[in-house]
């Protein structure tokens, strides 16, 4: 099946204004994503609350509270990192 | 008969799970730390040549980060700690039968050898320097100079150290050194003054831990597979 994408469009020096606007806003949300679901970051942030529970900065009550919405937060950016959300994929075949 | 054979399987040791906790040096015959393993099951040595895996038997599974069970781990290590040189495992290194941990042994042989040399009559002690929240926006010129003090002070008195990753904006430093057994007080003593002289920071003194930080082997390869 012929396809056309706005890569494809991209290549050949044609510039659609509606298409760009698609492409802008897919770079966004890619890049919103990265960032909100950085593996890393999550985990750099529970060790930090536990950093700031063991120094007594936050009771054991908050502290649980934080650590489970980070837990899940990780749990879930693997997911996203497992199923590489930015990439495409051509359905039509 | 089928069933029988199922029942005869699930009480042979043989054929469970085996959880690895960390490794130390062959003691001539099993020896066992109590049941202090998953689902309080007994914690014991298994052999391999001159080494002894500390292991539980366990029905395989995935483990994944959870507090209460890292806490067993930690617990079983901390206690074999106190008469043994350890080989560190990270957490979740289960086997599906005595078998594949064998092989896993055989693979990592050598490199366990030579981390073996490297904490025989050593531990690991941490050290995090953390800033209050009134002084959050100290300058990095003066970040510096604090951590390049505890870094020298207490270099003197260890015999390797590791720079970790600072995970956090208000951590100064984070590091691991290694240290011998009898120089312990000695570090101590260390830690102690440096507090009395940084008295405005928070410090935090951890340990004695298994040589996490100072043994690293990959075996088998994998994200959570084999010995690290």
């Amino acid at each position: 099946m012929f396809f056309i994408d706005d890569l494809l469009l991209r290549s050949l020096g044609i510039s659609l204004p509606g298409l760009d606007m698609i492409w802008t806003l897919e770079q966004i949300h890619k890049f919103a994503l990265k960032g909100y679901y950085n593996p890393d970051k999550i985990k750099n942030q529970i060790k930090e609350t536990r950093l700031l529970y063991e120094f007594g900065e936050i009771d054991r009550q908050e502290y649980e509270q934080k650590n489970s919405e980070l837990m899940h937060k990780l749990d879930l950016a693997q997911k996203v990192m497992e199923m590489d959300i930015g990439s495409k994929m051509d359905i039509l075949g | 008969m089928a069933r029988r054979i199922l029942r005869a399987e699930k009480k042979n040791p043989e054929s469970l799970g085996k959880y690895v906790y960390c490794v130390i040096p062959y003691l001539k015959e099993r020896e066992s730390f109590g049941n202090l393993g998953f689902n309080d099951e007994e914690v014991y040595t298994l052999d391999y040549r001159d080494m002894a895996p500390v292991v539980s038997d366990v029905t395989y599974r995935d483990y994944a980060v959870d507090e209460q069970e890292v806490e067993v781990h930690r617990k079983v290590v901390e206690q074999v700690m106190q008469e043994h040189s350890v080989i560190p495992v990270a957490y979740g290194m289960a086997f599906k039968s005595k078998k594949l941990l064998q092989i896993a042994m055989s693979a990592g042989y050598q490199a366990m050898q030579k981390a073996e040399q490297v904490v025989e009559g050593k531990v690991e002690l941490g050290i995090k320097v953390f800033l209050p929240k009134d002084q959050e926006n100290m300058n990095s010129t003066t970040r510096k100079e604090v951590s390049s003090d505890f870094l020298q002070c207490l270099k003197a008195v260890s015999a390797d150290f590791k720079n970790l990753k600072l995970f956090s904006d208000r951590l100064v430093m984070n590091n691991a050194f290694l240290v011998n057994r009898k120089s312990i007080d000695n570090f101590s003593d260390q830690v102690g003054l440096l507090k009395d002289k940084y008295n405005n920071l928070m410090v935090q003194y951890s340990g004695p831990w298994p040589a996490y930080n100072f043994v690293d082997i990959h075996i088998l390869g994998g994200k959570r597979r084999g010995f690290r």
